[in-house]
Parts: C-alpha cells; sequence; structure tokens
C-alpha cells in the first residue's frame, strides 16, 4: 500500500476576484503517473486553478497540497515544471542558454543536452527564442517545464495557436514523460486534444468541475447527434420520443439530443409537420457541458 | 550554497547577455552620456572652463540610463510576457532575479562612469587627485540605487509598452530640470527652487561637494534629502510590487 501524499489534493477551493467567482468549490485528487486534461472554455477557471496550485495567486477559501507542500513553497515549487498560458520566454536568449539557467534552480536537474534531446530541440537549441517558429518556442517552453525533473508538470493550453503538426509533435513528447511515471495536468478547450492525450477527464465550467472521468466515460456522454429545429412539440413529449436522451430550449430552438437521429425525426415530423429551421449536428463542446452541468443539479 | 551560487552566476550571466545583444539598450545607456559629455565639455567653444563641473553633474546622468531603462522596461516586459510569473513558479531564489539585475545594472553604469572618466581625463584635460576621482566615482556608483527603485516603481506599475514612453520621459526631465546637462545656476529662479524636489539635483550637488566645485554647498542637507527619498522610493516599490502581486 502506498501511503504518500496524493500528488495534488483540492479541498472546496474557492478564488474570488473581487465580486467575481472563477472557483466555486472544486475537489481534486490526483494519484499517481498519466495526463489529466482539465478541460473548458475560456473563463471556466482553468488558468485561475493552476494559478492557485502555482502558488501564484492565492486561493479564496479551501485547501491545495501538492505532495504534501503548500502551494508557492520552495519544496512544493521544487516538485513543479510549468507552460504558463501566453507566456514568452525573452527574446535575446538561446534556447540553450535558457536550459542551463533555468536547471539551475532545481536540485536535480536533467542534464541540458539530455533535455534539448527528449524535447527534440537539437535544431534550434542555439537560436535565439524570438527566432523561432511558434512550434519551436512551446517546445522550447516545454524543456524548461521538464528540464528541474519534476514529478508534477503543468501545462496551461499548450498547443493553443499552433498548427496541427505542431500539435501532434508536443502530444508525442507529452505522452512520452506521463509514460515515464510523470503526472501531467494540461488544460485545454479542445475536446480532441483531451480526448488524444489524457488518462482522465476533468470537466470544468463556470468554475465547478461537472465530470470527472476517463475519456472513453466522456464519450459515452457525447455520442448521439443534435437535432435543433423550431417546433410546436411540447418538452414532455419529445423526452418521451425513441432515441432522445436530453431535450434543452434554447430561446425559439428547441435542441434535442438524440441516440438515434432517424427514428427521434420521423416521430418528431409525425407529431408537427409545420417542424422548421431543422439541422442536425454531432454534439459540441458547448453540448457536453450543458448536459453535465444539467446532469449535476438534477 | 554552491548551488544558488552557480545560479546567480548564471542569472547575471543572462542579464548582461541580454543587455549586450540588445542595442537599443546599449545606444542610449553607454553612448548618450558621452556623446553629450563631449559636445558640452570639449566642442563646444568656452565649454573648456566647465569640463570638471560638467563631469559631476553627468557622471549622475551616466548612471541614470542604464538603472532607468534596465530596470523600467525589462521588468515590465517580463511581466508583461509572463517571465515574471513563470521564474516565480520556479525554485528559483527570490533574491537571485533582482540581485542579478542590480549586479549588471551596476556594472553598466561602471562601465559609462569610465568611459566619460576617460574622455574627462584624457580628452577635456580635467585634472584631479586620486583621492578625488575615486571618491567621485564612489558617490556615482552608488547613486545609481535610487534610479534603481524608480525604475522598478514603473517596471511593476507599468505595461510594457507605457513603461517604455514612462521611462524616457522620467529619465529626460529628471536630467534636464535637475541641472545634469546645464549648470544649475544658468536656471531661472522658479526652476532652481523645484529642482530641491529632484534625487537627481542632490545627487550632483553632492558629487560637485566631492569635487570641489566653486558655491558653498551643505552636504548634511543633500544627503539627508537623498535618503529620506531613498526611503519614499523603497516604500513605493514594495507597494507597488504587492500591488502588481494581488491582481
Amino acid at each position: 500500500m502506498d501511503h504518500s501524499p496524493p500528488i495534488l489534493i483540492a479541498k472546496d477551493l474557492t478564488k474570488s476576484y473581487g465580486k467575481v467567482a472563477a472557483i466555486k468549490g472544486v475537489n481534486i485528487n490526483l494519484q499517481g503517473a498519466g495526463v489529466f486534461a482539465i478541460l473548458g472554455q475560456n473563463g471556466a477557471g482553468k488558468t485561475s486553478l493552476i494559478k492557485c496550485a502555482l502558488g501564484l495567486e492565492k486561493m479564496s477559501s479551501g485547501s491545495l497540497q501538492i505532495m504534501g507542500y503548500q502551494p508557492g513553497s520552495l519544496q512544493a515549487k521544487r516538485q513543479i515544471g510549468v507552460i504558463l498560458q501566453d507566456s514568452d520566454l525573452p527574446d535575446l536568449l538561446t534556447v540553450r542558454e535558457q536550459i542551463t539557467l533555468f536547471a539551475s534552480y532545481y536540485p536535480k536537474p536533467f542534464s541540458v543536452n539530455q533535455t534539448i534531446e527528449m524535447c527534440e530541440l537539437q535544431a534550434f537549441a542555439d537560436k535565439r527564442y524570438k527566432n523561432l517558429s511558434g512550434g519551436q518556442k512551446r517546445r522550447a517552453q516545454f524543456a524548461l517545464a521538464i528540464v528541474g525533473n519534476p514529478q508534477l508538470i503543468f501545462l496551461d493550453e499548450p498547443t493553443t495557436g499552433l498548427d496541427i503538426e505542431a500539435r501532434r509533435n508536443l502530444w508525442a513528447i507529452i505522452r512520452q514523460f506521463a509514460n515515464q511515471g510523470k503526472t501531467i495536468v494540461l488544460t485545454t478547450h479542445y475536446l480532441e486534444e483531451a480526448e488524444n492525450l489524457a488518462d482522465r477527464i476533468m470537466i470544468m465550467n463556470s468554475g465547478v468541475i461537472v465530470a470527472d472521468a476517463s475519456p472513453n466515460d466522456i464519450k459515452k456522454q457525447t455520442t448521439g447527434s443534435v437535432i435543433r429545429c423550431e417546433t410546436q412539440i411540447s418538452k414532455d413529449v419529445l423526452q418521451n420520443i425513441a432515441g432522445v436522451s436530453s431535450v434543452m430550449n434554447t430561446g425559439r430552438y428547441t435542441e434535442i439530443r438524440s441516440d438515434n437521429v432517424n427514428q427521434s425525426l420521423s416521430e418528431m415530423l409525425q407529431l408537427d409537420p409545420l417542424l422548421s429551421d431543422l439541422t442536425v449536428a454531432q454534439p459540441k463542446l458547448e453540448d457536453v457541458f450543458s448536459t453535465l452541468s444539467q446532469g449535476e443539479q438534477s | 550554497m554552491n548551488r544558488i551560487w552557480q545560479s546567480f552566476v548564471l542569472e547575471t550571466g543572462a542579464e548582461l547577455l541580454k543587455a549586450f545583444r540588445a542595442p537599443e539598450f546599449i545606444f542610449p545607456t553607454l553612448g548618450m552620456p558621452v556623446a553629450f559629455y563631449s559636445l558640452f565639455a570639449i566642442l563646444l567653444p568656452g565649454s573648456s572652463n566647465n569640463s570638471a563641473h560638467l563631469l559631476a553633474t553627468y557622471g549622475v546622468f551616466a548612471v541614470m540610463g542604464p538603472a532607468i531603462f534596465g530596470f523600467g522596461i525589462s521588468v515590465a516586459n517580463e511581466r508583461d510576457k509572463g517571465w515574471l510569473d513563470l521564474k516565480l513558479a520556479a525554485p528559483s531564489q527570490g533574491f537571485s532575479y533582482i540581485g542579478a539585475k542590480v549586479f549588471s545594472t551596476l556594472l553598466f553604469s561602471s562601465i559609462s562612469l569610465i568611459i566619460i572618466y576617460l574622455v574627462a581625463g584624457f580628452g577635456a584635460g580635467v585634472e584631479l587627485p586620486q583621492s578625488t576621482w575615486a571618491m567621485m566615482l564612489v558617490s556615482h556608483v552608488l547613486a545609481t540605487f535610487p534610479f534603481i527603485l524608480i525604475g522598478l516603481i514603473i517596471g511593476f506599475s507599468c505595461s510594457g509598452n507605457a513603461a517604455i514612453a514612462i521611462s524616457n520621459v522620467i529619465f529626460l526631465a529628471l536630467a534636464a530640470l535637475g541641472g545634469l546637462w546645464i549648470p544649475m545656476m544658468l536656471f531661472p529662479q522658479s526652476m532652481q527652487t523645484f529642482a530641491h524636489f529632484l534625487p537627481t539635483f542632490h545627487l550632483s550637488e553632492i558629487a560637485l561637494f566631492i569635487l570641489g566645485a566653486s558655491g558653498e554647498r551643505d552636504i548634511a542637507y543633500h544627503l539627508m534629502i537623498v535618503g529620506l527619498m531613498s526611503i519614499i522610493l523603497l516604500l513605493l516599490t514594495t507597494l507597488a510590487w504587492s500591488k502588481q502581486r494581488s491582481r
């Protein structure tokens, strides 16, 4: 039995900026290695959560510990590496110079050359940061996150703004570190990224974690299609139609989640021949959010 | 201990590399003071009478640039880009970020001073006892500190773009109105009175006292005001720091 403290544990964590509540009571318990994705739209509270864990911002109430240490303490910081959202490194230093500097902060870092190899930076290690492409810059930032050989790596939207090739490239490197026993906390608003990379997905919406499950379980909740139309059929009737799993009114339109679009549609058209403005689409992240937050409330 | 020292050395090295690779920093900080001094103390007719006097005031001018621009613009930029946050999240020693910047700024101030001293000694024919040169160097190097605090206040409270404009305005205003370019006695009375509110005026008066320049000077008064101003600037710096942390 392993009695070491969890890698990250948060209890009833809240964070407010003045009157605006960014995090409204979050509980997280991360154990062991793997990639943990926090999925959510902009403003969901992902970055606030990361900043609290790093000790860059004070939590308003509740508690959070990194391997038993307080966020922001030297002991906690030594266990952590990070890519911050929208951050940049000094333009005029080379990648190698920056890695060398960051390695000196940690007690047992990887060697500079080892880091360059692991992050595949050989081709541009001696270039100044400002001359790198977007994908290369992010890989240089990733190198700073891992050079200290930390147990816990926070990546706050590491692939935002990257093209698909650069994104896949970074995914492969991230996955490799998880396989080596590291714990990686990744925030993203790409469902695809979380599905591809994560062992566990936490969906955050308006400061609350509305789902916490494996990618497969999350996917199950996103299967089926969304039928959107203008109709006179009442919500109660719609909910009883074959295949329909949820019904939501969005002003003029009604959105119906169905696992069997053909059957649901034919029944709906029989009930309301004047049904108009019909579209059928795959569920988007927003649909997952709304389903999940409805599920939380009921 | 060894590791902390190694980290500090690397941090200082990084600061120096960043500075030496930025011509937009090197030219105004190292080039401008000596260019102005050469113009006013050597090239302009009748300037040879003033070359020692101007050395005292241009020495203060020489240390302003590295401190105000080095801290004001670079700290504001590094905050904007999230680099400061990244350092605060990393297990770096808190003092080494500021310590390395102070150290590299002092080095730049000293280089700038040495260039001006050489031009004064060999170009303008300023002759002073060795002890006076040494005392003046000490006073000029120490004069860097209040400007470092001014730079930090700008860096902690402005965005990167605003910092460039504000640093330049403050730099030029402190230099011109503090009597660093043209001797104070040539100013109208009201401006001479106003100069008492500027650290540049008091710092140059201290350097002029060391030089033994003509005119009466109350050295205790100037030292006291500089001390007082430094304490106020230090308080403002801590205020600006905690304000930007509690966003």
